[in-house]
């Protein structure tokens, strides 16, 4: 393919964009938007129960450290404290994967930011009182500071390692280490690979860790019946169903003895994945009589005690031949994952399989650590890994293509996944799978890519003070989830024809209400406003979903909802089929009717059958209309331990980003004026969402490469805890312009042929701008953030290579 | 717990005294409303909002001035009222994303934040629409600059902004068109 | 916040003083957005609050041709932003001014909060030295009125004393033929603190004069290099010798947001660009 075929690419952006359904496709206004903008919308940081108490929380100033005593007498002694709790008071452990963390820290703290204590009182002045009073001795021990140290395993962070419970056959600590879990994946025969190549680039990438910094921070409500084993939780949370069973698995009582609700949520972006709050806060109402307790935290605490994504160190060892083949890769994450295992061993197994980006190599190795150091622990984070590893992968192509000296853009395309392909994880592509050269030849003609720049063209702009650049990187990501992952959905009619969905997955603003309408909107033929999706999830009443994360939702709930819709027509069809005595065969639906295909004029409204039907002469028959639907991930397989063969993919969703930015080679700021982003979702469901989507997520993915980043002491201990010097993008940071491309190559198992698009569109924004910068400087940069000051200061070294 | 001896119950009844003492009549109008509440003078305008008058459109996402999500109209100005001490209130006027809608009907403004779906999560949104609300009852016809100025303390980390400048936008042509203002 | 304070709002400036005076752990409210913070995070332990915003003399914002302009405690920064007489007589002034905070804290904040606050890197103090300001203080005891030059001294240290309070700032009238400019450089285009920022003037004898933050524990007035510059005479070849010898004239330090090698390269950068800007203008 050459740039003059780029002209015959064809896509649809987001200012052209139309469906050719009634319903799926369509820009409809998101459900919840009223209750929004009237300031309606009660989050976890707004609720009130009669009896509340507050709670505030005491956090440990050091990176590792003993707990020697713990002195809570005074502020037990102030009125109005009504509990105060230490790790002596609890024995709780708590981990999604890895049972490592006790819910309040005992003995030892790990990492600066470690609940130490915390209070219940009846007004939050009195709690925050009450904490000042608690006098906590430590004893300050060597914190294990980073990859290295970790590494070299003088101090272990976790010395009984070798004991944790785990998921057996899925995650690997290695004793007498800091390694959380090992993980591994191998195609074909590496030695031989890289003996085939021409040449041979090795290089290290790495990123630091970033807050996920959700506008409301972390809630919890928490209410412990004293007479029985019951628990309501009110959480600012993503996963109700996910929290009901480690809170069950935590404190040994039964599924059915948890009770979560999740309001409306204040942005999560994977932070609110799993479990954070509630044992602590389960302990507090327990030692209140079971009094609901409330604990809200400050945004200092949200980025001190709250995990983060991971920072991490990428080597990459690629072997190519001169026509551009690559024959070889191998590749080697370590994951600085913080003191506990959490989300973030599951990210750290993740990258075996998403670690190689969207291409066709026959010869694979790639070794995954997730490790412990004595800092805040790392989550699941937009992404789940792919950024950082994409990072990694995408500016290793771009430098290969530099030492080849072969268009990037032709390079990429000659090793793309294509149908046939196989990737890292032995899965064959086909169509269905989706398509990345069609994502990268969207974007890359968008963006008007006409070859790198020249050192001519490079050193006329730089007397200005201000030279552009372009760059590119490719997208992928499926959802990381266990195989059997499933979900359901169940629908209700009301007498008057009006359709309830409720769903067991959470609207945190991707648009999970709207788009599961839609789609029952679209099997039902009824308009939009006849068809609500209940706006709160609860596991008292909703059906079960595993976690609102990984992008899976649109597909595994759309699906569910089909299903649903159609078993619904099918009692219907049932019922009318005795009414109008005729086979349920010959009627078909259309408008909110029932009728016979033959005969239109044969029919029922849904709405007089939706409590059952009634004759003219009173005889009732057929029931209340209640539907339900399921998904289960089909097909999919662990991944084998030693090999990472297997099929972990639901679905991938590829795409692309291409950037053009400006670079002033005094300051280093960068100003990003395009971004061109596509994605193979498969099929829009709402592109108004979708749009809205891919403009956060270019957002969220500029703060990445740009801006933000933890900074920590010497000791380890958090420097920028505050928005004063953690930083996200503002109004001002905006891109001037963003082009959204919708590729719908669809799913042939998706609902409508969708694929997921949520976490994509932040993914590899930070690798586009890093290639954009080397066609802008002639310049490599291997460590992000990209920040004035780094490069200006790279620019300044006269390094071609800033490492 | 550890009972407490006579010393310390008058400590305690002394301390409530005290703080009795400083309490304040705080007067002044919300969203169009006479409010008259009997607070310490340590709460903030925020909290007041939020804890006593039940307003709950103004979140506290930093409080600490960086973030614009507790942002309210005080006496025709934009402020943080995280750094506002209720008392400051005392005779003014102050309105909330409550007061923007009139008899159940969206004003310009929330119907174009709607269209424009300048939100996704929505915990930022009445800061911004406070903000925004804020900037066209100075600047009925803001240049692009303005917007970006008068919107440019409130973060939003889900909807990377366009879609709100977007909508502040279009409000601004139809305010004018429609509500006749120049 | 642990505080727990009383709240007065005399009318009378004479009051506030009297607080001050009388009362320990007693602080003053004027737009609150550093005494706020303090407050939350536990810094201070107040027992009083006095709100200084109903004093009518705190108001004062006048300019007299010829004598200069006296800017009040009461005065937002936002003020400034509108103010055309701060656009065309004290540009360096508004161009700070414009880039402090957002809008909704410039609302509140004073000016001379930002100069009582006394960070290193506050971004109106470069402006002000520029223009040689001088602040009033007050107490019980009377009135003195000392150069802003001497006002910071120390990181967040001014030389107040705990009974006075800063009436207003005086600017002397620089007159029509002055010309200045603040840049500065920050993390991201949104709101930041200042990584660091020069204010340059060049006064109506072609004179030039240069403040900066964020490069020591005081907002400077860089008065030996004005000298050496303007002893050279500004032309191309003295403000490029300037933007490097500007770094032997500071002592930046790192930390959490920047390290001193980036202050000091971007000292040179900003130094250069305001100078350049300025005669830009003249030719």
């Amino acid at each position: 393919m050459t740039h003059s075929e780029l002209e015959h690419c064809t896509y649809q952006a987001h200012g052209d964009y139309k469906s050719s359904y009634k319903h799926v496709g369509q820009p409809y206004v998101r459900k919840d938007a009223v209750e929004k903008v009237t300031g309606q919308a009660r989050y976890a940081f707004d609720l009130e129960l009669p009896g509340m108490l507050h709670a505030k929380t005491l956090h440990s100033p050091h990176a590792r450290a003993r707990i020697v005593s713990i002195d809570t007498s005074r502020a037990k002694a102030l009125v109005g404290v009504k509990a105060v709790i230490t790790g002596e008071d609890s024995d709780i452990t708590v981990g999604l994967y890895m049972q490592d963390k006790l819910a309040i820290a005992t003995g030892e703290t790990r990492y600066q930011g470690e609940v130490v204590a915390a209070v219940t009182a009846t007004t939050e002045a009195i709690a925050e009182k009450a904490i000042s009073l608690i006098e906590v001795e430590y004893e300050v021990l060597e914190p294990v500071r980073n990859l290295d140290d970790a590494l070299e395993a003088k101090t272990l962070v976790h010395e009984d390692i070798a004991e944790i419970k785990h998921v057996e056959g899925v995650f690997f600590p290695q004793p007498d280490s800091n390694i959380a879990s090992l993980n591994k994946s191998r195609k074909g025969d590496l030695d031989k690979g890289m003996a085939e190549a021409d040449l041979v680039v090795e290089n290290e990438f790495t990123l630091p860790a970033v807050a996920h910094v959700p506008l409301e921070t972390h809630v919890s409500i928490v209410q412990a019946d004293p007479y029985s084993n019951r628990i309501r939780i009110w959480s600012s949370a993503q996963s109700p169903f996910a929290l009901r069973q480690l809170m069950a698995h935590s404190f040994g009582v039964k599924e059915s003895d948890i009770e979560v609700h999740i309001p409306f949520v204040g942005g999560a972006f994977g932070g609110k994945a799993g479990i954070h709050l509630e044992p602590l806060v389960t302990l507090l109402s327990r030692a209140s009589g079971g009094a609901p307790v409330k604990l809200r935290m400050t945004r200092e605490q949200e980025f001190n005690y709250l995990p983060t994504r991971a920072g991490m160190r990428g080597r990459i060892k690629t072997g190519v031949k001169k026509d551009g083949t690559m024959v070889a890769s191998d590749i080697v994450y370590d994951w600085d994952s913080g003191a506990y295992a959490d989300y973030g061993v599951n990210v750290g197994k993740t990258a075996v399989y998403g670690g190689l980006g969207p291409y066709d190599v026959d010869n694979v190795s790639i070794v995954s650590k997730t490790i412990y150091t004595n800092k805040v622990f790392s989550t699941a984070y937009r992404g789940f890994g792919h950024l950082e590893t994409l990072w990694t992968v995408e500016r290793q192509m771009d430098i290969l293509s530099q030492k080849l000296g072969i268009d990037p853009y032709e390079f990429r395309m000659k090793n793309i996944l294509r149908p046939g392909s196989t990737t890292v994880t032995g899965e064959r592509v086909t169509r269905s799978t989706g398509c990345p050269a069609d994502c990268l030849s969207a974007v890359v003609k968008e963006i008007g890519w006409t070859g790198r720049k020249s050192e001519e063209e490079r050193a006329r702009e730089w007397k200005t003070g201000k030279v552009r650049g372009k760059g590119f990187a490719m997208i992928q990501k499926a959802p990381a989830m266990p195989p059997n992952t499933a979900t359901a959905v169940v629908m209700q009619m009301a007498g008057d024809g009006h359709v309830k969905i409720m769903i067991g997955a959470i609207d945190y603003g991707q648009g999970a209400l709207t788009s599961i309408a839609q789609i029952a909107a679209q099997e039902l033929d009824l308009p939009m406003d006849m068809i609500e999706v209940i706006k709160e999830t609860n596991t008292e009443t909703n059906p079960y979903d595993w976690n609102t994360v990984a992008s899976k939702y649109t597909f595994m709930g759309g699906n569910a909802t089909i299903q649903a819709s159609r078993r619904m027509l099918d009692q219907m069809k049932d019922i009318a089929g005795q009414a109008l005595r005729c086979s349920p065969e010959v009627l078909t639906h259309g408008d909110g009717y029932i009728y016979n295909k033959h005969r239109p004029e044969r029919r029922i409204a849904y709405k007089d059958m939706a409590l059952g039907y009634a004759y003219p002469d009173g005889n009732g028959i057929g029931g209340p209309l209640i539907a339900h639907g399921i998904c289960m991930a089909d097909g999919l397989t662990n991944l084998d331990p030693e090999t990472g063969q297997g099929l972990p993919a639901l679905a991938w969703t590829f795409g692309a980003h291409a950037v053009d930015i400006e670079v002033d080679v005094e300051s280093g700021d960068i100003t990003v004026l395009k971004v061109a982003s596509a994605f193979d979702l498969g099929q829009v469901i709402n592109e108004r969402m979708v749009y809205g989507q891919v403009m956060g997520g270019v957002m969220q993915g500029i703060g990445s490469a740009i801006l933000e980043g933890y900074k920590f002491s010497d000791d380890n201990v958090l420097l920028n805890p505050s928005f004063t010097d953690n930083k996200i993008p503002t109004f001002k940071d905006m891109p001037v312009e963003v082009v959204p491309i919708y590729i719908e190559n669809p799913q042939l198992n998706g609902p409508y042929g969708a694929r997921g698009v949520a976490e994509h569109t932040m993914i590899s924004i930070p690798s586009a701008i890093g290639n954009a910068l080397y066609d802008a400087l002639g310049i490599n940069f291997y460590h992000l953030p990209l920040t004035p000051e780094n490069v200006a200061l790279g620019i300044a070294s006269g390094k071609k290579d800033v490492k | 717990m550890t009972t407490h001896d006579d010393k310390d119950i008058c400590a305690m009844e002394t301390a409530h005294v005290e703080s009795q003492k400083r309490r304040v009549i705080l007067s002044c109008r919300v969203n169009g409303q006479a409010v008259v509440e009997e607070i310490d003078p340590t709460m903030l305008l925020l909290h007041f909002l939020r804890d006593k008058l039940k307003l709950f459109g103004a979140k506290e996402a930093c409080g600490e001035g960086e973030c614009g999500a507790c942002t309210v109209i005080l006496n025709g100005q934009a402020v943080a009222s995280c750094l506002v001490l209720a008392v400051e209130a005392q005779g003014g006027e102050v309105l909330t994303v409550e007061g923007l809608a009139r008899d159940g009907e969206l004003s310009i403004l929330q119907q174009e934040f709607v269209f424009e779906d300048a939100l996704q999560c929505g915990f930022c949104t009445p800061g911004m629409l406070m903000s925004a609300r804020a900037l066209l009852d100075r600047s009925p016809d803001p240049t692009d600059e303005e917007i970006m100025e008068g919107m440019g303390g409130n973060l939003c980390r889900c909807t990377g902004y366009q879609q709100i400048f977007n909508a502040v936008k279009r409000a601004a042509k139809r305010e004018r068109e429609e509500l006749k203002r120049s | 916040m642990l505080s727990q304070f009383d709240y007065v709002k005399p009318l009378v400036l004479d009051q506030a003083l009297d607080a001050l005076s009388r009362e320990g752990d007693t602080y003053i409210l004027a737009g609150g957005t550093d005494l706020l913070i303090s407050l939350r995070h536990n810094l201070i332990d107040a027992k009083h609050i006095v709100d200084i915003k109903a004093i009518p003399e705190l108001d004062v914002f006048h300019f007299e041709e010829g004598k200069g302009l006296e800017i009040g405690a009461n005065v937002v920064v936002n003020r400034l932003i509108d103010s055309d007489l701060i656009k065309t007589r004290y540009k360096a002034l508004h161009d700070a001014a414009s880039v402090l905070a957002s809008y909704q804290l410039r609302n509140r904040a004073t000016l001379v909060g930002n100069l009582c606050n006394a960070s290193p890197g506050a971004d109106l103090p470069p402006p002000l030295l520029i223009y040689d300001a001088r602040v009033k203080i007050a107490s019980s005891e009377g009135e003195r009125t000392v150069d802003l030059k001497d006002f910071f001294t120390g990181v967040k240290k001014t030389q107040l004393a705990k009974n006075e309070l800063v009436v207003s700032v005086l600017l002397p009238d620089p007159g029509q033929n002055d010309k200045s400019c603040y840049h500065r450089q920050t993390r991201l285009k949104g709101h930041d603190l200042s990584t660091v920022g020069v204010a340059c003037r060049i006064d109506g004898q072609g004179k030039a004069a240069i403040g900066i933050n964020a490069v020591a524990v005081t907002p400077l007035r860089l008065t030996a290099l004005e000298n050496e510059l303007n002893a050279r005479g500004l032309n191309e070849e003295s403000i490029l010798w300037a933007s490097e010898e500007i770094k032997n004239h500071i002592k930046p330090i790192s930390d959490v947001r920047s390290s001193r090698e980036y202050r000091l390269h971007m000292a040179g950068v900003l130094f250069r660009r305001c100078m350049n800007q300025l005669m830009d203008k003249e030719a």
